[in-house]
């Protein structure tokens, strides 16, 4: 779905002067679209705003003052919020987007009793889809590609079949067949198909996730020590 | 960090994971300076980010620029769904990094609350699967 004003990622990059791989390009035209419309539980403006409010984070005083603090709970204020998103999702956005490793289950909970499990899930995933495509884009020198367009429609808004309580914050498939983070969302199917579809072809790459031995431009080698330090240097457990 | 340490046993390196996660270096993994002074440089938007996306497509070309670029990115996603979510880490992954969490840091991170204690070994292992 691209036109002059709106090229594809693919021929973004290429202007930069990448050739992107096909896999690579082509999840990327699929799925950031995708967030611009309705998912599961929000319709296409709010996740659109969820979108601005994530790179809004990242320049917000408030956020900044928290990060600073030994408890960000300790630090009231407003944050530089440029949507009128309702308070505790702007609150919410913002935590995920910029303080994750601080977050708690006290937090989660009191975000879910504002909003409800499904919006905080499809928030979570909206967040991390943002991230991932700007720091792919500030990686390679590129522009963040633009908010994606509203697209009409109402979300689905069904609790999905199979979900509940398997010990994390949110409501999950109960049955696993994975790593536990690829259910992570699944309380938000939609979204959380844009979310892997999205890392699958950054990463794990479907079947050859479960081979300890790549054919790929890295090894897998290189690959894990890019993503062991990333996670270190984000202070991720997971 | 179970898969760098599980994938470079696979090849027959021995990675230091210390180094590899405090940045120090991976003794035994190609161009490792590279690409950690290239994920720093992305992860914290620093200044010499130019020249550390020129040194690393130096090193690994274009597609392997491109590659560690996905995984950055990628890794910043996975990052905010796993702590935004409080997922318990796998039990296979639990096991297989029991004797080392400790030492590395890991363990003292908030999302470490997340997982119950559930008392289990380091064993080694040969597959994916067994991971997860």
């Amino acid at each position: 779905m691209s036109d002059e004003t709106t090229p594809s990622v693919a021929e973004t990059y290429r202007r930069a002067g990448y050739e992107i791989p096909e896999h690579l390009g082509s999840a990327h035209d699929r799925h950031w679209p995708a967030l611009g419309g309705p998912g599961d539980w929000l319709d296409g403006e709010t996740r659109r705003r969820i979108i601005i409010e994530t790179r809004n984070a990242r320049n917000c005083e408030l956020c900044r003052r928290r990060s600073e603090a030994v408890s960000p709970n300790a630090v009231p204020g407003n944050h530089d919020a440029t949507t009128d998103l309702d308070p505790a999702m702007v609150d919410a956005v913002h935590r995920v987007s910029v303080d994750a490793k601080r977050l708690s289950r006290t937090f989660a909970e009191a975000a879910m009793a504002e909003m409800g499990p499904g919006p905080y899930v499809e928030m979570v995933g909206v967040v991390a889809c943002t991230w991932l495509m700007d720091v792919f884009a500030w990686a390679l020198g590129v522009d963040e590609p633009g908010v994606p367009e509203r697209r009409p429609g109402e979300p689905v808004g069904e609790i999905p079949e199979g979900t509940g309580d398997v010990g994390a914050w949110v409501p999950q498939e109960l049955e696993k067949v994975r790593a536990n983070v690829t259910r992570a969302l699944s309380y938000a199917p939609l979204t959380n198909g844009s979310w892997r579809g999205l890392v699958n072809e950054h990463y794990s790459r479907g079947e050859q996730f479960g081979h300890l031995v790549w054919d790929r431009a890295l090894s897998r080698p290189q690959v894990e020590l890019v993503a062991a330090r990333t996670a270190a240097l984000n202070e991720c457990f997971y | 960090m179970a898969l760098l340490r599980a994938s470079s046993q696979a090849v027959g390196i021995d990675v230091g994971l210390s180094g590899a996660v405090s940045g120090d270096g991976a003794a035994g993994i190609e161009n490792s300076v590279e690409l950690l002074r290239f994920a720093e440089a992305v992860q914290q938007r620093s200044t010499d980010l130019d020249d550390r996306r020129e040194a690393l497509r130096a090193a690994v070309g274009d597609l392997g620029l491109i590659e560690a670029a996905a995984t950055v990115s990628g890794f910043n996603g996975l990052v905010r769904v796993a702590d935004g979510t409080g997922i318990q880490i796998d039990e296979g992954v639990d096991a297989y990094t029991a004797d080392v969490r400790g030492d590395l840091g890991i363990d003292r991170y908030s999302g470490a609350a997340n997982t119950p204690d559930r008392g289990l070994e380091h064993y080694e292992i040969t597959t994916v699967k067994e991971l997860f």
